[in-house]
């Protein structure tokens, strides 16, 4: 649980830091976009008024180059010279629609009105731009943009020579909604024109509604050549351009127009983002369990050997760290495994040393444990115990019971051991110790009953003390020799080393048969040891569990001679 | 012999007084008028002239020419004394239209070639400016004097009248561009015979702002 909480943790920590890198591009990318699209729509509105504040000085030079001509009618020049105003008039008239001007008018040097295509009412009115008057006096290109009765006009003025001014004609094209309309199919930009300053400003033309253009006078009211207006449908990117002395040309481009293009490749970034994110989703996942196998793996293997079970050898096939730590855990588990394998042969010596000789139990434990493996094996079996201990243990006192057997182990225990003899039980009084197994040895029968003797006659001096208390203890033993089938029973915690066979049931029979100080050997253990030993046969004994009668000798003592030294020499 | 004294009293806009009064030996009954700018330079193609307070017998004037030559007018000021008859010969080898529309004389002359059978006849004393239909750049001053009187400046500002009795005159100066009224430099002048007068006029012009000729087509076509 730990290490799922360690792997969600790695999969947060990599896909937050994944995410937060996505979003801080997106962000980035959109703050961009956004100056990017500002900027494009910028450039498109500087480059539309720079257009159009060209054409209309073309416009303007054309309307100016016309209204030259116009002046340089011979009979316009007549008409005005002999003050004839009606003619004037009517020359203007047709002149205007030379031109197709929406206005001509004729002004007297002093200013005033004499003609005007709107009307003869308008004759002695002061001309609408005095200022132009001026200009063209003084010899320039007089053109503006004015406000005429609530209209604007793009008016030009000439002197009217003949060959020296005696007049200014005027002529003008209308600048209304049509105009800005026209503009706009030019350019895609809402376009207004807008005269006059701060609070008095008006929208004579437009492409814009009726709300939005009282929302942009109100907001050119002091407006520079470019910025932000608010108007319906959000945010307009704004630039105005002077086209007159007191007209300007309002040009705009709502933001979400320019930025629409933008928003469908924001969004595909987006949605690039968001597979990123799932990709990285994934990666985290895989990395994590990468990295968190290992050490669950290991994980593992620490509760196996935290079980006891040091057979475990982790397998982590990375090269870093990870890899790294599982080697040394390894190492550890190896480490752990000996001194569990050393403590394990200490026991296991131990445990042998119940059955064989403590050299025999080390020689055991230092090789290999196939000897105890089962087989089968000529043996010779010693059977021995206590005559008349049942009635003793029944009578005497439990201390007394639980001293002799002392006595009794401690005396006989050595001699098993000095005759390297294989202990394979015992049961209260009685042992049973057995010759060539799991070690073969050369003279399994002379050590059976070389032991068998010692114990006699051991055991004969400690029963003396006990029998002079008035108990009366004695001491059988019975050997035999033939094959045996040996090895280990028991189950898990306890287990024996056996031999099971006739051998040693004919060895315990005998110890049955055996009286007080006898020793009883069957006939192949007697003709193994007959130049050892003073022994006379005893009759075929009928033994239960054997369907003959089985010829027994007894072991009387053994023969004075060259003893230990003859036998191992003659070994060889 | 004394010396004539001239005041300058010119118009409001000069406001120098310029007289200068020098003694010089001239012929009898001349004067010697000088035209400069407000910048001291000589002004060319001024007309001045003497008026006298008493009616003076006007002299029989002689017929005067003005020339339309390479398309301009020659001279380009033409100072005649009332009556005078003026013809206006065309030695280019393409038509004019020669008009007026000033008040002191209305006439038009619709194209033509070479010379005009009638001359035209100023009898009304003003400027009257002339113009050719077809080039908008020709531009001619008949200036109609009420006196036998008068002279036009040359490029050196200066002119000289003579033949003119003895007595008490009144000195104009008159340009095209002249920004004030001629009326306004009348300046007082007393000639004595044998005795030449001296006068000088410091009068500011207007910008000279005659429409202007494009040489490269015309001239190649000029003749």
């Amino acid at each position: 649980m730990h290490f799922r909480s360690f792997r969600s943790r790695l999969v947060v920590v990599f896909l937050g830091l994944f995410a937060l890198i996505q979003a801080t591009g997106y962000v980035a990318v959109s703050a961009f976009v956004r100056a990017s699209a500002r900027h494009t729509v910028e450039d498109e509105l500087r480059l539309a008024s720079t257009l159009f504040a060209r054409q209309l000085d073309v416009r303007t030079q054309q309307l100016v180059t016309a209204t030259r001509l116009l002046s340089g009618d011979f009979a316009l020049k007549t008409a005005v010279a002999t003050s004839d105003h009606a003619t004037t008039a009517s020359v203007l008239e047709n002149h205007r629609r030379r031109v197709d001007a929406d206005v001509l008018m004729l002004a007297a040097l002093d200013g005033q009105i004499v003609a005007d295509t709107q009307g003869a009412a308008r004759r002695g009115v002061e001309f609408p731009a005095p200022r132009l008057l001026a200009e063209a006096e003084a010899g320039r290109d007089a053109s503006d943009v004015v406000a005429i009765g609530g209209r604007l006009y793009r008016l030009a003025v000439v002197p009217v020579l003949a060959p020296e001014p005696i007049a200014w004609l005027a002529a003008g094209f209308a600048i209304d909604d049509r105009t800005a309309a026209d503009l706009r199919r030019l350019s895609g930009l809402h376009v207004s024109f807008v005269a006059g300053r701060d609070a008095g400003a008006v929208v004579h033309a437009s492409t814009l509604g009726a709300a939005d253009r009282a929302t942009l006078a109100r907001g050119v009211a002091g407006a520079r050549a470019r910025g932000v207006l608010d108007l319906g449908g959000g945010e307009h990117l704004v630039r105005v351009e002077p086209v007159g002395r007191d007209v300007v040309v309002v040009l705009q481009r709502p933001l979400a127009e320019a930025l629409a293009p933008y928003d469908r490749m924001l969004l595909i970034l987006l949605a690039v983002a968001a597979a990123g994110v799932v990709l990285a989703l994934l990666g985290a996942v895989l990395v994590a369990r990468r990295v968190s196998r290992p050490v669950l793996t290991l994980a593992r293997g620490a509760r196996r050997v935290a079980a006891g079970d040091f057979d475990v050898a982790v397998s982590v096939s990375q090269r870093d760290e990870l890899g790294e730590l599982a080697t040394t855990f390894n190492d550890m588990v190896g480490g752990l495994r000996e001194r569990e394998r050393v403590r394990d042969e200490l026991e296991r010596t131990a445990k042998l040393k119940r059955f064989f000789s403590p050299q025999l139990a080390d020689a055991l434990s230092a090789g290999d444990e196939s000897l105890l493996a089962s087989h089968r094996r000529n043996i010779t079996v010693v059977f021995c115990d206590l005559r008349g201990f049942t009635a003793f243990a029944e009578a005497a006192d439990p201390e007394d019971v639980m001293r002799l057997l002392h006595d009794y182990h401690a005396t006989i225990g050595p001699l098993v051991f000095a005759q390297q003899g294989t202990l394979e039980r015992f049961t209260g009084d009685g042992l049973m110790v057995f010759f060539n197994d799991p070690v073969p040895c050369p003279d399994p029968a002379a050590r059976a009953v070389r032991m068998a003797v010692a114990m006699r006659d051991a055991v004969a001096a400690l029963l003396e003390d006990w029998r002079q208390r008035g108990h009366a203890l004695g001491f059988g033993t019975g050997i035999a020799m033939g094959d045996a089938t040996i090895g280990r029973i028991g189950f898990e915690g306890r287990f024996d080393y056996a031999a099971i066979g006739t051998v040693t049931n004919l060895s315990a029979r005998l110890c049955q048969e055996a009286r007080d100080g006898q020793i009883l050997v069957s006939e192949p253990v007697y003709a193994e040891v007959e130049s050892l030993v003073e022994a006379k046969p005893v009759g075929p004994l009928p033994l239960r569990g054997f369907s003959r009668p089985v010829v027994v000798f007894d072991v009387l003592g053994l023969r004075p001679q060259p003893t230990a030294d003859a036998a191992s020499a003659a070994a060889p | 012999m004394r010396l004539a004294l001239v005041a300058g009293a010119l118009a409001a806009a000069l406001t120098l007084p310029s007289s200068s009064l020098t003694p010089v030996v001239a012929g009898p009954g001349d004067l010697e008028a000088i035209v400069k700018d407000e910048h001291g330079k000589p002004v060319a193609d001024a007309v001045v002239s003497l008026t006298s307070s008493a009616a003076a017998t006007p002299r029989r004037a002689s017929p005067a020419i003005m020339d339309q030559q390479n398309k301009e007018f020659v001279p380009l000021v033409l100072p005649v004394a009332a009556g005078t008859s003026v013809t206006f010969p065309n030695r280019d080898n393409i038509r004019h239209h020669v008009y007026s529309f000033s008040a002191s004389k209305r006439f038009e002359l619709p194209l033509y070639i070479g010379t005009p059978a009638a001359p035209v006849v100023f009898d009304k004393p003003g400027a009257v400016v002339l113009g050719c239909n077809i080039h908008d750049w020709m531009v001619g001053y008949v200036y109609v004097l009420p006196t036998p009187y008068f002279a036009k400046t040359a490029e050196d500002g200066k002119a000289s009248i003579g033949d003119v009795p003895p007595g008490a005159y009144e000195a104009r100066v008159w340009h095209p561009r002249l920004r004030t009224e001629t009326e306004k430099t009348a300046t007082p002048v007393k000639l004595a015979a044998g005795e030449p007068g001296q006068v000088s006029f410091v009068i500011t012009l207007k910008p000279d702002r005659r429409p202007i000729r494009r040489p490269t087509y015309e001239g190649a076509q000029g003749g």
